[in-house]
């Protein structure tokens, strides 16, 4: 526990540093570098690009990914167990392998823009969590209670939203959660897919520790900590923390 | 509408998305990248593996991942069974405090690693203080580096597998054998071990893959010195722009990634129905 916590207190005890350089234990308390982490620009931009393609990339996944998972999850069809794996297989390959891929043929050949490029592989890289969490929430369900409402006179679309729909939502609020966070803190599709004024903020951070060495980036850390720890909390309020990392 | 029109209209968009989006650039990536000067991946690849610097990299990131992997199934997996046996309102704030590293940016989770081991950092500090030496120990850019950074990267993993296996074990089970006569040690070995071992060999293959194809921390923790097949790939593909040679080690990765979950599905089947 201490060698997975204590990395990231120290980080934490850097940011409010008020020394010059990255040094522990910190000369004094100062909120300094948080002013220069939030007066940055490169990292301001980087914030609204990461927040801009995690929230619509996972969006994207959710829409494409819930139907995947009513077919496999309710329906028997040829090639079931392959469908399954195909929607899975984009998080088995490495990630790095993925965005040149997808550097080469949607940049350079196709001539899709940065921001266009990140949405799409972003969304690849997210369905694979969109189909399995919502589809486990379908699992624990019971598919009776759709058939009862559809004999009850239900059209299908009525079914799916007055009871699939309710019964999926604990497994959407997970799959979003984990969705963003991935997305948002992702590095080598960001790092390989950008383009002039666009990159995202782990990206922006990679780039600026590479070249400099002083306590900005553990003040955004902190920040990023911050609102995680904010974010999960949320998460365990709604649907229970638990939930989200059982699949 | 018919019962397949609406099947079709449901996988329609994901497959859709994953032809263009993931299928195609795939395939065409791997085997005949456009643009390339020497679009013969395959040329490359030969060239490659013959080698002895990509062989070295190659050797490396292996030996890392092992490492890594064996550490994390020693530190892991003994967490994750005192977690799985902690008084049950206590286990869902332990498991989140394990876990919770995960949701952070690896960039974070890298960026203490360089205040740890750094030139100026806490590890060399504590030595200079020591008196013993005024040269502070090289730790920064070195295997031993990436193996600690990428520990703590993936160690969650571990945790949360073995966990979800062990909290499934029923733990009369172990006292039944205590009962029976057996030591602890010997309850653990025969009763313990061998159910949880689905759920660890889960683990040790996401944290080999996850060490296979990290690239922050081999970017920042391992430099130019020492290369993994992550690193070597960025730096075919956005330094040197070869692109025939970035899709080879991609192949190479790929495959290398693909062998080894693929063996660990057969042992945990062959383990299954044992």
């Amino acid at each position: 526990m201490v060698f997975l916590l204590g990395p990231i207190l120290l980080v934490v005890a850097i940011g409010f540093s008020s020394g010059d350089t990255v040094e522990f234990p910190p000369p004094g308390f100062s909120l300094r570098w948080f002013d220069q982490a939030l007066s940055n620009a490169s990292f301001q931009q980087g914030l609204l690009t990461s927040l801009l393609v995690a929230a619509a990339a996972t969006l994207f996944a959710l829409v494409l990914g819930i139907p995947v998972a009513l077919a496999v999850q309710r329906r028997t069809f040829r090639g079931h167990k392959a469908v399954e794996t195909l929607f899975l297989s984009p998080a088995i390959v490495p990630e790095l392998v993925l965005g040149f891929a997808l550097f080469q043929q949607l940049m350079v050949t196709m001539r899709i823009t940065a921001l266009g490029a990140l949405l799409i592989g972003h969304t690849v890289l997210l369905l694979p969590y969109a189909v399995r969490v919502t589809g486990a929430s379908l699992a624990l369900s019971d598919p009776a209670l759709e058939e009862a409402a559809r004999g009850l006179g239900a059209g299908p679309l009525r079914a799916f939203f007055a009871i699939t729909l309710p019964v999926m939502t604990p497994g959407i609020v997970s799959a979003a959660v984990l969705s963003f966070l991935t997305s948002f803190n992702n590095v080598p599709l960001s790092l390989l897919l950008k383009g002039p004024g666009i990159s995202t903020l782990p990206v922006e951070m990679l780039n600026y520790v590479q070249f400099s060495y002083d306590p900005t980036v553990a003040a955004v850390s902190t920040l990023l900590l911050a609102a995680t720890v904010g974010a999960a909390l949320l998460t365990e309020r709604l649907v229970g923390f638990n939930k989200v990392f059982s699949r | 509408m018919s019962r397949k029109a609406t099947l079709g209209l449901l996988l329609a968009p994901g497959l859709a998305l994953l032809a263009f989006g993931f299928a195609f650039p795939f395939a065409v990536t791997l085997f005949a990248p456009p643009a390339a000067e020497h679009p013969d991946v395959l040329g490359k690849l030969g060239d490659m593996l013959t080698d002895s610097y990509v062989l070295g990299v190659f050797a490396r990131t292996v030996r890392v991942a092992v490492t890594v992997t064996l550490v994390c199934l020693v530190l892991g997996f003994p967490t994750a069974y005192l977690i799985a046996r902690a008084p049950k309102n206590r286990q869902g704030l332990l498991l989140a405090l394990a876990v919770f590293p995960l949701l952070l940016s690896t960039v974070v989770r890298t960026f203490a690693w360089l205040v740890i081991l750094g030139r100026n950092g806490l590890i060399s500090d504590a030595v200079l203080a020591t008196g013993l030496t005024d040269r502070p120990p090289e730790l920064l850019y070195t295997e031993f580096a990436l193996v600690a950074g990428l520990t703590q990267l993936f160690m969650p993993l571990m945790i949360l597998t073995s966990y979800s296996s062990l909290s499934q074990i029923d733990s009369g089970l172990e006292d039944a054998a205590r009962g029976l006569g057996a030591s602890p040690g010997r309850a653990f070995r025969r009763i313990v071990l061998p159910l949880a071992l689905p759920g660890v060999l889960v683990g040790a293959t996401l944290v080999f893959a996850g060490a296979v194809t990290a690239f922050t921390t081999p970017l920042l923790l391992g430099g130019s010195r020492n290369r993994t097949l992550a690193t070597l790939l960025y730096d075919y593909a956005n330094v040197k722009l070869d692109w025939g040679g970035a899709s080879a080690v991609a192949l190479i990765m790929t495959v290398l990634v693909l062998v080894v979950g693929w063996a660990s599905g057969r042992i945990s089947a062959k383990v299954a129905t044992s």
